[in-house]
């Protein structure tokens, strides 16, 4: 009898507290700062891609999602300063457990991870996410590659300027999307 | 002057034009070959043996046994090779030997090329020193002219032919087989031992390696007899020896003196202290040899005295600082001196010297720790007796002596460091 | 006491051996054998980095220090165990027990990576690199070094396939003295000194060498590395096979590492009796042409309608061609021509599928010059070659003195040449070289030149210098005779004569890697299997017995050679033909060849790739490459060489196979569906001891003389060339050697083009303009490479070795 009115005594208590359900996908919750979505590779300040093709985020993956296949950069078509650049790349995020292992394999800060995180679809190979949908958008004053080096002579002077440029650029209004993750701890 | 001064490599060197063939032949110059071309080689070696003589090169090794190791009778050519690259900081004998008395270096080299049977001597000179290599051409040239050189020598039926060759200005060709490997055109880098010159030397033949006071105290030997010898300096490290006193004293120079003289002594000679600011640190024997403090003034200075006293007798290159000099700033120099000059053989050589150089000039910059000063002696460790020869070594020893005698110093350089990082740190803070 | 000495005379120390003691474990060992291999024989592993057991002791990298006491007395050192020779009484610690050698070593190490990039991640070596490994084992987990790091702009290419990466270098010299000492081509050495000091080449002097991707592969950091393979793969990644080379006819054992589907690289394997551990590189770096665009994947057919070839189903393919060599056999026979470059087991198919489903003799697998006098050289003497009783490198190494005859080996056999070079620099034997002039490898093997005109070679023979006679009257001599033999008359007879005469071996070194093979199968129009002779009646019952046929159905005339088979074609005795990969460039006569192939003759043919052959095919059926099948080379000691399948998947089939189904469709029974049945039915024929073919017994030709208005040809191919198993390799291309035309000064002058850069040599075919250099050539000699321009040899001027051509100035001063 007391039990009864117990359980509607926790019912009616309810409806005095804050709502937690989430109004998905109405309103799209935004996760926090280093949630672990979809990845992004990333370019220099003049578009240039930062992926060299090591495959070293392949061989970090503990679930096999990933499959790189370098290539070479040449005078006529140069897609990232350096000797080399990633062909082809693909992440099945069938496969992917969004654990980071590959970001934290990137020598070159290429590949990072997005916050977005609508990765569902109905078919297995629109699941395979191919280079072009993985690269970052090209932001103003970045040129689509091919193209020769801007930011100077060889790949060395990519990385020592490349910091900087990227802090101006953070300033900047479209800075979001940039990879800023990095520098942001540093600032802390 | 003090009576232990004993002018015998340098007798001649205050006569007017004495590097002359007159003035050389005057003062009995060349009275030594004639008579060891009248005996037989093997007396000579044994004469050499018998007087005791030990090479002058800085290691010290008998230099009559070192003759009596090349194989007589092997059919194949035998070499003279004078090391006459006197590259080590603070060495400065052969190059005015060279200069005031050339012709008792071609003398001694035409009796020791007798006595060990060799028709072909090399002298390599240091590159830099253009005007030494001039002056000793014209003397062998001299020499030609005069028949001590060049075919049937004094009628003796023997032939010899100097060549003075020109080193390209590094040091690792001071040691003797990276030298011989200059001499034969190649990249002077030190050579495995063994098989050792005295077998496998100059084109792999028979090689004795000498240094020139050596090969120059030979006609005197032959000349005053080993007795005469002997009667200078010690039992083990007999005859005269030319230091060469550099630094803060009054009279620099050369001071031929007995083997087994102190510093304290030599110091008198040389007038003493310059300016009378106290001694603080010195080296026996050039800057590889590790370095002496006054307590050591009486440290005699021969091949025994100088080990014994925990360094080496070297090149007898008396390198003198009195209270002025910093001890860390001093070791960093010699240490940029030997990065500079390792060959890059070897791998504790090659990039002991590089570390050890840029951690010298980060304390000496005042940005050391005490932690370096550990790192420093860890490093030296592990290049002394590891490096592929003794350039290594030698680049270590005045690191370990400097801070063995001088580990207060290193240390203030240290405590200016971390007293300037508080005073940044609260600076820091209050801002 | 009594105890002690009892325990000394535990261990007996055999002559010439000393015992020392290692970790407290006595052990005996040869004397002069240094001391880190005592030591890895014991099991216990000194880490080195400058070592390598075929290289002199250097003694750089000051790695492998270990405390050594001697007599009682410790050494006050520690020594390097990869200079130290053992001693009697030698008493030595390694890092496993001694605190001193092991801190040694750790400072070392420590030393060496202080200026080594942390490219581990990004690097070639990264997972077979001897410095990770020993950093990884015994490194410190932390840097004590704060300072600033010795750099270098990135890679600097010491040749086109050499790059080098100078911050990664360790300064071991491991690959300068493998350049000096092995391969005689000192072009790369330390520069510099003290810690700027690295490895470069002289100024416009690249990395010239036939053996340089063996410095890639001893370099014990990821200094050296090839541009092929340079950021391609990590070795972790790959599938690594044992396997052999198809190049030459060494033998070479190689490891080839593949991913993907595709071979990434080659690798030299170890094998002490062939190769060492050495590989040229032609053999390691050419390996792309099997994946070239124009490979063939699918048979295809002459449509009867268009007259095109069309891509057809292997079922047509096979019926097609099966219907046309019947319709062909009945209309006159069919010849085949299998190709120098076979397994024993395809070369064994062609062989067995010529005689079984064809019922011919007209087999000939010798796609280049040839002769009936070298027929009769391959019968009976080069048939049966095996290393139990022939020739071997080993041989070559010891032999008091080697004559080679026809042969330029650093070209045509990289290995042996490495192993007279070795030969010479070891045991101090003598090389004499007969040839047109002084080449680089007369020179690096410390060698003699024996001057004669091209052609003269069986003349010469008779009259050598005396020393060389002498010489080879010592015992454990050799002749060696090159592919080139062919085309002198009466070399091979005169050789043999001198051999018998001197009792020295006598050795024949073809170029190409099938040829034992081939005559080992019997694809010769005289010889069925193992030398059998096809006239010998009761070799060929021993033949049809094991093979299953009824008696008498084996052919039992000779058949024709190449030649004969082409020549039959074109004027149309024979109605068809059955070709393996053969080029027609490299044949005798490419014209004759291109006008059979055209006569309307039907054709099948085996092949890789697309060539001048498959184009004018009825037939073309796509067969796996090397690296896709398994198989048994025979080198030129007669050592088998089997490999396994490298890339296990791709479902190519071998030549074995297809030959075996074709005949099935033909009703006949090859037993041959896979190598190993190949083999194994190859097995059952047993060793021939019956008779042989006779030896051949041909006098000296007379050579062409130079006149007036012809100089004499000298030929032979240089090892990277155009070849068409070198396509699709830019890199080992730009390491060539440049093409040049050799003659003397006299000559030139002669012939009036002492001035000119350019020259043309000539025919009446056609021409080849190339730069001039001046030899030593003999007056009225000029040298050609055979096949390193555009326009060569055989198909342009239509000439070969020793052939009349004409010397004149170039008419438009353009190469061709």
């Amino acid at each position: 009898m007391f039990d009864a009115l117990k359980g509607f005594g926790v019912t009616f208590g309810t409806m005095f507290k804050k709502v937690v359900t989430e109004e998905y996908p109405e309103v799209k919750k935004i996760p926090a700062e280093r949630y672990h979505g979809r990845h992004q590779l990333n370019r220099h300040p003049d578009g240039l891609e930062k992926c060299v093709g090591c495959e070293l985020c392949a061989w970090a993956c503990p679930a096999d999602a990933i499959y790189v296949e370098g290539g070479d950069n040449t005078e006529k078509a140069r897609f990232s300063p350096g000797e080399r650049y990633g062909a082809i790349y693909q992440i099945n995020y069938l496969r992917c457990i969004g654990c980071g292992l590959c970001v934290e394999a990137c020598p070159t800060r290429s590949l990072t991870m997005t916050t977005e995180y609508e990765l569902a679809d109905d078919n297995r190979q629109d699941l395979i996410y191919t280079k072009e949908q993985l690269m970052a958008p090209l932001l103003s004053g970045m040129e689509q590659p091919p193209h020769p080096m801007r930011l100077g002579d060889n790949e060395q002077d990519y990385y020592v300027k490349g910091p900087e440029l990227a802090v101006s650029m953070e300033s900047a209004p479209f800075a979001d999307s940039m990879e800023t993750a990095p520098l942001k701890e540093q600032g802390k | 002057m003090s009576n232990e001064l004993v002018p015998v490599l340098t007798k001649r060197w205050l006569s007017p034009n004495s590097w002359t063939m007159d003035t050389y032949e005057q003062l009995e110059g060349y009275q030594g070959l004639r008579k060891a071309l009248g005996a037989q080689p093997d007396q000579l070696i044994e004469l050499v043996k018998a007087s005791g003589l030990r090479g002058r090169g800085g290691a010290g090794f008998p230099t009559g046994l070192k003759w009596s190791f090349i194989p007589q009778g092997d059919g194949k050519p035998h070499y003279l090779v004078i090391n006459a690259d006197e590259g080590e900081p603070g060495t400065c004998k052969d190059i005015p030997l060279m200069m005031a008395d050339p012709h008792s270096l071609i003398e001694g080299c035409i009796i020791t090329s007798y006595a060990i049977r060799a028709n072909f001597c090399a002298i390599y000179v240091r590159g830099e020193v253009l005007h030494c290599i001039r002056r000793l051409n014209a003397a062998v040239q001299e020499a030609y002219a005069k028949g001590y050189l060049g075919k049937n020598i004094l009628g003796s039926g023997f032939d010899l032919d100097i060549v003075v060759h020109a080193g390209a200005g590094a040091y690792i060709c001071g040691e003797e087989t990276a030298l011989l490997d200059s001499l034969e055109g190649r990249r002077g880098q030190p050579r495995l031992k063994p098989p050792f010159p005295a077998t496998s030397g100059l084109y792999a033949s028979p090689t004795v390696v000498n240094n020139v006071e050596t090969i120059t105290s030979v006609p005197y030997i032959v000349l005053g007899g080993s007795d005469w010898f002997r009667a200078m300096g010690t039992e083990k490290s007999p005859g005269p020896k030319i230091y060469s006193i550099s630094g803060h004293v009054e009279k620099p120079g050369q001071y031929e003196a007995p083997l087994g003289i102190t510093l304290r002594e030599l110091l008198e000679m040389a007038g003493g202290m310059k300016d009378g600011i106290p001694l603080k640190f010195w080296t026996p024997g050039g800057s590889s040899t590790p370095l002496f403090t006054a307590e050591h003034l009486d440290v005699p200075l021969d091949f025994e005295g100088a080990a014994a006293a925990g360094s080496m007798l070297g090149t007898t290159a008396v390198q003198v600082f009195n209270e002025t000099v910093s001890v860390p700033w001093a070791v960093m120099k010699w240490t940029e001196f030997y990065k500079h000059e390792s060959c890059g053989k070897c791998t504790p050589c090659r990039e002991g010297t590089y570390w050890l150089t840029q951690i010298l000039q980060r304390m000496c910059k005042g940005e050391g720790t005490a932690a370096d000063i550990e790192n420093l002696l860890d490093i030296c460790d592990n290049i002394l007796g590891r490096s592929f020869c003794a350039l290594g070594d030698g680049a270590v020893s005045p690191i370990t002596s400097g801070i063995k005698y001088f580990r207060h110093e290193f240390l203030a350089l240290c405590e200016k460091n971390a007293e300037d990082s508080y005073e940044a740190f609260l600076a820091g803070a209050s801002a | 006491m009594t105890l002690a000495a009892d325990k000394n005379t535990d261990i007996v120390v055999p002559d010439g051996h000393v015992k020392l003691t290692i970790d407290g474990a006595e052990v005996v060992a040869p004397k002069g054998e240094l001391l880190i291999r005592t030591a890895e024989r014991l099991g216990t592993v000194i880490p080195r980095f400058c070592d390598h057991p075929l290289l002199e002791p250097a003694g750089a990298c000051r790695q492998c220090l270990v405390e050594v006491e001697m007599g009682g007395r410790p050494m006050p050192k520690p020594q390097a165990s990869c200079t130290l020779t053992v001693a009697d009484g030698m008493v030595v610690k390694t890092q496993l027990t001694s605190p001193v050698a092991d801190k040694a070593q750790a400072g070392v190490m420590e030393l060496l990576l202080i200026n080594h990039p942390l490219d581990c991640p990004i690097c070639d070596k990264g997972g077979e690199c001897p410095l990770q490994n020993q950093a990884l084992k015994h490194g410190r987990t932390d840097s004590r070094f704060t300072e600033t790091k010795r750099t270098f702009p990135k890679p600097i290419a010491v040749s086109s396939q050499v790059l080098l990466d100078r911050e990664r270098c360790v300064l071991c010299q491991r690959c300068t003295r493998f350049s000096e000492q092995i391969a005689g081509d000192p072009f790369i050495e330390l520069l510099e000194r003290g810690s700027q000091q690295q490895i470069g080449t002289a100024q416009d002097q690249p990395f010239q060498s036939y053996f340089s991707g063996n410095t890639i592969q001893i370099c014990p950091v990821g200094a050296l590395t090839s541009a092929a393979y340079r950021f391609r793969s990590r070795p972790f990644d790959l599938v690594s096979t044992p396997s052999v080379c198809e190049h030459c006819a060494g033998g070479c054992a190689t490891r080839t590492d593949w991913r993907r589907g595709k071979i990434t690289r080659r690798l030299a394997a170890e094998d002490p009796q062939v190769n060492e551990e050495w590989i040229c590189d032609k053999g390691r770096f050419a390996f792309t042409y099997t994946t070239e665009p124009d490979r063939l994947l699918r048979p295809r057919v002459r449509d009867a309608k268009t007259g095109e070839l069309r891509d057809a189903s292997w079922t047509e393919a096979l019926r097609v061609a099966a219907e046309g060599l019947t319709k062909a056999k009945e209309a006159g026979g069919v010849g085949v021509l299998p190709g120098g470059r076979l397994t024993v087991e395809d070369a064994y198919a062609y062989s067995k599928f010529a005689r079984v489903a064809l019922g011919t003799n007209d087999i000939d697998y010798r796609n280049r010059p040839s002769s009936a006098e070298e027929l009769a050289f391959l019968g009976s003497t080069v048939s049966g070659t095996n290393p139990e009783h022939g020739v071997t490198y080993g041989d070559i190494e010891k032999a008091p003195a080697v004559l080679l005859i026809a042969l330029e080996p650093e070209e045509e056999a990289p290995g042996v040449f490495l192993r007279l070079r070795k030969g010479n620099r070891k045991h101090g034997n003598r090389v004499f070289h007969m040839g047109q002039w002084t080449t680089p490898a007369v020179v690096k093997t410390n060698g003699t030149l024996i001057p004669c005109l091209p052609g003269e070679e069986a003349d010469m023979l008779g009259r050598l210098p005396s020393e060389v006679d002498e010489l080879l009257r010592r015992p454990d001599a050799v002749i060696l005779l090159g592919e080139r033999a062919a085309e002198i008359t009466g070399l091979f007879s005169t050789a043999r004569e001198l051999a018998a005469q001197t009792g020295a071996k006598l050795a024949w070194i073809p170029r190409r890697a099938g040829e034992l093979a081939a005559i080992e199968a019997g694809a010769l129009p005289t010889m069925l299997p193992g030398g059998r002779p096809v006239t010998d009646s009761v070799a060929r019952a021993e033949v049809e017995l094991a093979w299953g046929l009824e008696t008498g159905t084996l052919p039992t005339a000779e058949g024709r050679d190449l030649a004969g088979i082409l020549g039959a074609v074109a004027n149309g005795r024979l109605a068809g033909l059955v070709i393996g990969s053969v080029d027609v460039h490299d044949l005798p006569n490419p014209e004759l060849a291109e006008r059979a192939l055209d006569s309307g003759v039907f054709v099948v043919s085996l092949d890789l790739r697309e060539s001048s052959v498959t184009r004018r095919a009825d037939v073309v059926l796509p067969v796996a490459a090397i690296s896709e099948k398994a198989g048994t080379y025979i080198n030129w000691e007669g050592r088998r060489r089997p490999f396994p399948v490298v890339i296990t998947g791709t479902n190519r089939l071998p030549d074995c196979r297809v030959l075996d189904t074709l005949a099935v469709e033909m009703d006949a029974d090859l037993f041959t569906q896979t190598p190993a049945a190949a083999m194994a039915d190859l097995g059952r024929l047993g060793h021939h001891t019956g008779n042989r073919i006779p030896a051949p017994s041909v006098d000296a030709g007379r050579p062409n003389r130079p006149g007036q208005r012809h100089a004499v040809l000298a030929t032979w191919h240089q090892l990277i060339d155009h070849g068409s198993m070198q396509d699709g390799e830019p890199h080992l291309a730009g390491t060539a050697r440049p093409a040049v035309a050799r003659l003397s000064v006299d000559t030139a002058k002669a012939f009036g083009v002492a001035d000119a850069a350019l020259i043309t040599v000539g025919t009446d075919r056609g021409s080849v303009t190339l730069l001039a250099e001046f030899a030593d050539l003999p007056e009225g000699v000029v040298w050609l490479p055979s096949n390193s321009t555009p326009a060569t040899v055989r198909t342009s001027l239509g000439a070969g070795h020793g052939a009349l051509v004409t010397v004149t100035t170039a008419a438009n001063g353009a190469a061709s």
